[in-house]
């Protein structure tokens, strides 16, 4: 999924760049009051990126990272009014009766539906039979079930990648800089950046409801648009991915109608 | 780098080094008396690349562990937990091991100490010894801390390769000189070299696999028969396809040659014979326990349609012996590959299987269906009548009770 969006975006040649777009269903409306969310257990890598540009997991940064979006996440739904609950293993919810089975079943099934949503409406593949219909997926009875056991309203699928340029590649990258001043420029060799997505299920009809793509890049090694790795920075991931939720087209509609109403 | 040197000097350079790096392909067999564990009961990593790797990869085991394509069967996980513990080395109570229903010639691996075995692997092997030999292999590569080392391998090379055509540019154009190619070649190299290394990692996993099976009082030989069980049923797999088994083993393949393989494994196993010691195969050990699922392997194998390859395995299975079963899925393989007198191939095949006692239900089945073909009402009563006694309860027993009332 992160290599189909990163070949949709590779035509932007911005130094640096914090991008997201977002969907939703054409009727939603973003949660408000006193909802109950279900966070599946949220799945996060971090790493550095190697002189030769690979990236290579961080156990540390990937644990620190995880616990840093997981408060920040709770912050963040507090502010809202939600009760959250978030799963951080599969057999979170045993004593509610969900097995570690259902949990990672549904998953896998998000993980389809989600790779869908990336390439039919992030990567250029659109669908003619998806035209002018917002977000239109589903997880069917399997979510419907598991809103009725365990009586949540919305399920959140949230997944974040980010990684960090290690001192041989910001040499590389001085050199490359360096290399300008005699007729050899490699000014932008790239250094890590984040990669993050949010998936809105509503439980109660098993639609995927919303659903948001972050990516932040840097072209150049050593600058980082936010660490997750630190309070502040998961805290802003949480912010761009998950607080400037849109309502779905019709409501806008609705709403904007609703104002001329008004002004009239 | 001087800049004084001419493009044509940094090429044929450059190809010189592309050159030495792939010349090493025709390397020395690794000894097995070599090949010490590199890791000890309970292993867990320090180093923060590896730990980063084993933290993934725990992601990855729980998903393996969760996969409706494991085979259930409690009594031959057990069978297969117990092989890896018998050739794991210092790690064998460490080691886990999965059975996939895939129907390949295939095992895997994971840096974590991990392993998957797919069924084809399972329906494949003659024996225990043969299986322990491909899983002692596996377990070698855990030993051998293979993953880690490929990792910093490529690492250390694409950080070179990042660094130098960096320089190389850098220096080329203070001096004048375009270093694109030189580039392009030097990424080759790299590429190359990781391959290479990848190669000789195989080479250490035979080589201790081998020592790893003898010790464990299994026959040495069996690795190189597995070799050559594979090469026989690629050769007839790409001959039934009147196409050559494809031999780019060479400069970009991540496994040495099979034939290299075999001849080094042959070789290694006779080093690691001790004298007077008796070796076993387990045989019979083996088909006790995957005798429960063994229709299913064969069936499933039947139904990749490749004719050339199914057919090899099942002779190879009948060197020890035919049976119902072999009988059956050799009949099997003719009515499905339905060239031009293959229905009455398997109509042969399918009474010779159910001249086995442990002929399969299916066996009956197509017998009648083939006698009914052919006109042959009554024994075609009889075949099917003896079908319905031995599976009351197939999915097609009603039309088989209609089609008896025609006959």
């Amino acid at each position: 999924m992160r290599r189909l969006l990163l070949a949709a975006s590779a035509g932007l040649a911005l130094t640096a760049c914090v991008q997201s777009r977002q969907y939703a269903d054409v009727a939603f409306t973003p949660p408000q009051g006193d909802y109950r969310l279900l966070v599946m257990r949220p799945d996060v890598t971090v790493g550095s990126v190697t002189t030769g540009g690979i990236v290579e997991p961080r156990a540390d940064w990937t644990e620190t990272a995880r616990a840093n979006l997981i408060a920040a996440l709770k912050a963040q739904q507090a502010s809202r009014g939600g009760n959250v609950f978030i799963l951080e293993k599969r057999d979170g919810l045993k004593d509610r009766g969900v097995e570690a089975e259902t949990i990672a079943e549904l998953e896998r099934l998000h993980y389809a539906v989600g790779s869908a949503i990336a390439l039919h409406r992030y990567a250029g593949a659109n669908l003619p039979t998806k035209r002018g219909k917002g977000l239109d997926w589903t997880l069917g009875e399997d979510a419907v079930a598991l809103g009725r056991k365990t009586g949540f309203d919305y399920a959140l699928f949230l997944h974040a990648e980010d990684s960090f340029a290690s001192t041989g590649r910001v040499a590389l990258q001085v050199l490359g800089v360096a290399g300008c001043v005699v007729g050899f420029c490699a000014p932008n060799i790239g250094g890590g950046g984040q990669f993050a997505y949010a998936s809105l299920v509503d439980l109660r009809t098993g639609e995927v409801v919303w659903f948001n793509v972050l990516q932040t890049g840097t072209q150049i090694a050593g600058i980082n648009i936010g660490d997750i790795r630190k309070p502040e920075g998961a805290a802003k991931m949480v912010e761009r991915l998950l607080d400037r939720m849109k309502p779905g087209r019709d409501v806008r509609r609705a709403m904007q109608a609703q104002d001329r109403g008004a002004r009239q | 780098m001087s800049a004084t040197v001419s493009r044509r000097a940094l090429l044929a350079g450059g190809g010189a080094l592309a050159a030495a790096a792939t010349t090493g392909v025709a390397a020395a067999r690794i000894l097995p008396r070599d090949m010490v564990p590199l890791v000890g009961p309970g292993y867990r990593p320090t180093d923060k690349d590896e730990v980063g790797i084993w933290q993934r990869m725990e992601r990855v085991e729980e998903e393996i562990a969760g996969s409706n394509l494991l085979i259930k069967d409690e009594g031959l996980n057990a069978y297969l937990r117990d092989l890896i513990g018998k050739v794991g080395g210092p790690a064998t109570r460490d080691m886990r091991i999965y059975l996939a229903r895939i129907p390949e010639f295939n095992a895997v691996m994971f840096p974590t100490g991990f392993s998957v075995v797919f069924s084809g692997l399972l329906l494949r092997m003659r024996n225990e010894a043969q299986l322990a030999g491909v899983i002692a292999h596996e377990s070698a590569h855990f030993l051998r801390k293979h993953q880690i080392r490929q990792w910093r391998d490529t690492r250390t090379k694409s950080d070179l390769l990042a660094i130098g055509s960096m320089v190389a540019g850098v220096a080329g154009a203070a001096g004048g000189v375009y270093t694109g190619d030189l580039a392009r070649l030097a990424e080759l190299g790299a590429i190359l070299s990781v391959l290479r290394y990848n190669r000789t990692l195989e080479a250490e996993a035979d080589a201790m696999g081998v020592r790893l099976l003898a010790d464990a009082g299994y026959s040495p030989a069996a690795m190189h028969i597995t070799w050559q069980q594979l090469i026989g049923e690629l050769d007839a797999s790409a001959s039934y396809r009147r196409k050559r088994r494809d031999r780019n083993y060479s400069l970009f393949s991540t496994h040495p040659a099979p034939e290299r393989r075999m001849a080094d494994l042959r070789i290694s196993a006779a080093e690691v014979t001790v004298p007077g010691r008796s070796y076993d195969d387990h045989r019979a050990r083996y088909l006790q326990a995957i005798g429960g699922i063994r229709p299913m392997l064969i069936d499933d194998q039947v139904k990749l349609n490749d004719p050339g390859a199914s057919q090899y395995i099942v002779e190879t299975l009948a060197q020890d012996g035919w049976n119902g079963l072999l009988r059956f899925a050799e009949a099997e393989v003719w009515r499905l590959r339905n060239r031009a007198g293959d229905d009455a191939r398997a109509a042969y095949g399918y009474a010779a299987a159910v001249r086995y006692p442990d002929a399969p239900a299916d066996a009956w089945r197509w017998h009648g269906i083939m006698l009914q073909k052919a006109g042959r009402a009554a024994e075609a009563r009889a075949a099917y009548q003896r079908y319905l006694t031995v599976a009351p309860n197939a999915p097609d027993a009603p039309f088989i009770r209609q089609q008896l009332q025609f006959l």
